[in-house]
C-alpha cells in the first residue's frame, strides 16, 4: 500500500523543466568556455609542485628590511583611495538629486546624468589610469583622478537608488506642507538617505584601498608602483613583504569600515 | 470667508476613457465636517488630493479662501498649500527624524528656503508644537525617533505635523484605515475635537460608514468618481448606502453593524 502512495510534486512540473534546462545550459557554456581558452582544470593539480616551489623558494621567506619606502608608498595609496572617494562621494552627492526620479527637477537630465555615470561606471579604473598616464606620466595625481572617475560612476548610481527608495510617501507630506525643493531635500530626502549613503560610502573605501594598489601598478603610484618595480626586478622576497603588507593594511581597513558600520549605522 | 472651499465640476482622467472622477462639485462651509464615503477605486482619494493640487485636476475648479487654486503654480501653490492640512493612511512621516522634526514641518510653507534648511524654526513655533504633543498625549516621546512609535501614536504625529500649519482647511485620506478600533476611536476623536476647537473644516475619507455617520455633519457619497449623495447623516438611508455601494445591505453588514470596506 504505502509504495503505492502518488508522488504529489510541491512545484509546477514547468518549473522543474526550467531548471533542468538552465543546468544543462550553464554546463555547456563552461564546457566551452574551457574548451575555447584551452584551460585544463588538471594543469594546477599537476603542477602544483612549480607553484609551490616558487611561493616556498622565491617568496618566502619575505625580506621586510630591505622594502625602501614601502610604508610611505602604502600611505600614499591609503591616501589616494580615501581622497578618491571622498571627492567622489561630494560629487555624487549632487548629481544624484539630479538623477533619481525622486527628486529630478528636470527628466532630460537626469538621464544625461544617469548616462555619463554610466558611462564613467564601467570603464574600469584600471583602464582610467592607462589612458591617464599615457596623457601626464607617472604619479599618484594619475591614480587619484583615475580612482575617483570609476567612484563617481559607482556612487552615483548607488545613491541615486538610495534615493529612489527613500519613497514618496513622505515627500508627499512635505509637498502638502507647502516645502519647497531644496526643504525637501534637506528635511526628508538626505535623512531618510544617509544609513545608504553612509554604507556605500564605506563600501567604496574598502574596495578602492584594493584598487589603489592595483591602479597603481600601472603607473598611478603609490605600494603598487613600489610592488611593481620589486617583481620586474626579480626581488621576489621583498615582493612578498609588501604583499603581505598590503593584505594586512586590507584586513585592517575592512575591519574599521565594519566598526564603523555597526556602530553609525542603528 | 463662510465658504473656504468650492469644488466646481472637478474632473479626473487618466488616460480616455477613463474617469477616476466625474464632473463632482460641492461645497465646504467654515467649520464643517465632512466624510466622504465609497466602494475602493470610487475616486474619493484622488477628489481629495485634488484639493491641495497633489494630483492634477483634468478639469474643473478649486476655489480656496476665495482663490481659485486649481491652476497656480510655485510660491501661489505652496502658500495655498500650507493652509490645507493633510493626514494620510500611511501616516507619512519621515522615519529617521524624531517626532519634534516631524513635527516641525508643518512650519515649512512659513519659512524661507534657507531657514526651512537649517532648521531655524521659531522658538513660539516650538513651544505651540509642545503644547500640541502635550495636548494628544505624545510629550514624552518628542525626542523618540518617527521609526519607534505604535501606527496610533505616527498617526497622533500626523496631526500635530498638520495642525501647526495652521490650516484652515484639514483633508483626512483614510486616516484610521490601517489603525486598530481602540487608536481608531483615539484618532478620529482627536481629529473631531481640534477641527471643532480651531473652527477648521475637515473633509475625511472614511471605509467605515458607521464612523462617518457618528463624526460628520455632512456626508458625501461617491461612485465609480460620481457624486451620488450629499447630505445630512440623519438622510443617509440604508437605500442610500446600497445605492452608493452598489450591493445590498446583507453585504454590508458585520454584527449587524455597517462596516462597509470602501
Amino acid at each position: 500500500m504505502a509504495d503505492k502512495q502518488k508522488h504529489l510534486p510541491l512545484v509546477d512540473g514547468g518549473e522543474k523543466k526550467m531548471v533542468t534546462i538552465a543546468f544543462f545550459v550553464m554546463l555547456a557554456l563552461f564546457t566551452a568556455a574551457t574548451a575555447y581558452t584551452q584551460f585544463n582544470p588538471f594543469t594546477i593539480l599537476k603542477e602544483q609542485s612549480t607553484f609551490w616551489n616558487f611561493i616556498t623558494q622565491d617568496f618566502l621567506p619575505p625580506d621586510i628590511a630591505k622594502a625602501k619606502g614601502l610604508w610611505s608608498a602604502m600611505l600614499q595609496t591609503l591616501g589616494m583611495a580615501l581622497a578618491a572617494t571622498f571627492i567622489a562621494s561630494c560629487l555624487a552627492f549632487v548629481f544624484a538629486f539630479l538623477g533619481s526620479g525622486t527628486t529630478a527637477p528636470y527628466p532630460w537630465l537626469s538621464k544625461i546624468i544617469r548616462a555619463v555615470g554610466s558611462f564613467t561606471r564601467n570603464i574600469p579604473a584600471l583602464v582610467w589610469s592607462f589612458i591617464l598616464v599615457m596623457a601626464f606620466g607617472i604619479g599618484t595625481s594619475v591614480g587619484l583622478i583615475a580612482l575617483t572617475v570609476e567612484t563617481f560612476g559607482f556612487l552615483l548610481r548607488a545613491f541615486i537608488e538610495t534615493i529612489d527608495e527613500v519613497g514618496s510617501e513622505s515627500l508627499e507630506a512635505l509637498n502638502a506642507c507647502g516645502a519647497d525643493y531644496f526643504q525637501k531635500l534637506a528635511q526628508c530626502v538626505i535623512p531618510a538617505a544617509i544609513p545608504g549613503y553612509i554604507s556605500w560610502f564605506l563600501y567604496c573605501i574598502e574596495v578602492n584601498i584594493r584598487s589603489s594598489t592595483i591602479v597603481g601598478m600601472v603607473g598611478g603610484g603609490g605600494v603598487g608602483l613600489v610592488l611593481m618595480i620589486y617583481i620586474k626586478s626579480f626581488k621576489y622576497h621583498v615582493a612578498g613583504a609588501i604583499i603581505l603588507a598590503i593584505a594586512a593594511v586590507v584586513i585592517l581597513v575592512d575591519l574599521t569600515t565594519n566598526w564603523l558600520r555597526k556602530r553609525v549605522l542603528v | 470667508m463662510s465658504k473656504p472651499l468650492i469644488v466646481e465640476h472637478l474632473t479626473k482622467s487618466y488616460g480616455p476613457g477613463s474617469l477616476a472622477v466625474d464632473d463632482v462639485s460641492f461645497e465646504v462651509k467654515q467649520g464643517e465636517f465632512v466624510a466622504i464615503i465609497g466602494p475602493s477605486g470610487a475616486g474619493k482619494s484622488t477628489i481629495l488630493r485634488c484639493i491641495n493640487r497633489m494630483v492634477e485636476p483634468s478639469d474643473g475648479r478649486i476655489l480656496f479662501e476665495g482663490n481659485d487654486i486649481s491652476h497656480v503654480q510655485g510660491k501661489k501653490l505652496r502658500d495655498a498649500r500650507r493652509r490645507i492640512g493633510m493626514i494620510f493612511q500611511h501616516y507619512n512621516l519621515v522615519y529617521r527624524l524624531t517626532v519634534m522634526q516631524n513635527v516641525m514641518h508643518g512650519r515649512l510653507g512659513y519659512m524661507s528656503t534657507m531657514d526651512g534648511i537649517l532648521n531655524r524654526y521659531k522658538e513660539e513655533d516650538k513651544e505651540k508644537a509642545l503644547k500640541l504633543l502635550n495636548k494628544v498625549g505624545l510629550l514624552e516621546y518628542m525626542y523618540k525617533r518617527a521609526s519607534e512609535l505604535s501606527g496610533g501614536q505616527k498617526q497622533r504625529v500626523g496631526i500635530v505635523r498638520a495642525l501647526m500649519q495652521e490650516p484652515s482647511l484639514l483633508l483626512c485620506d483614510e486616516p484610521i484605515a490601517s489603525l486598530d478600533p481602540n487608536s481608531s476611536k483615539v484618532i478620529m476623536d482627536l481629529i473631531y475635537e481640534l477641527t471643532k476647537e480651531w473652527n477648521i473644516s475637515c473633509i475625511v475619507n472614511l471605509h467605515q460608514v458607521h464612523v462617518a455617520k457618528e463624526y460628520a455633519t455632512r456626508i458625501i457619497g461617491i461612485r465609480q468618481g460620481k457624486l451620488v449623495f450629499d447630505g445630512p447623516p440623519s438622510e443617509l438611508t440604508n437605500v442610500m448606502i446600497e445605492e452608493i455601494y452598489n450591493t445590498s445591505m446583507e453585504n454590508l453588514m458585520i454584527n449587524g453593524e455597517v462596516r462597509a470596506v470602501g
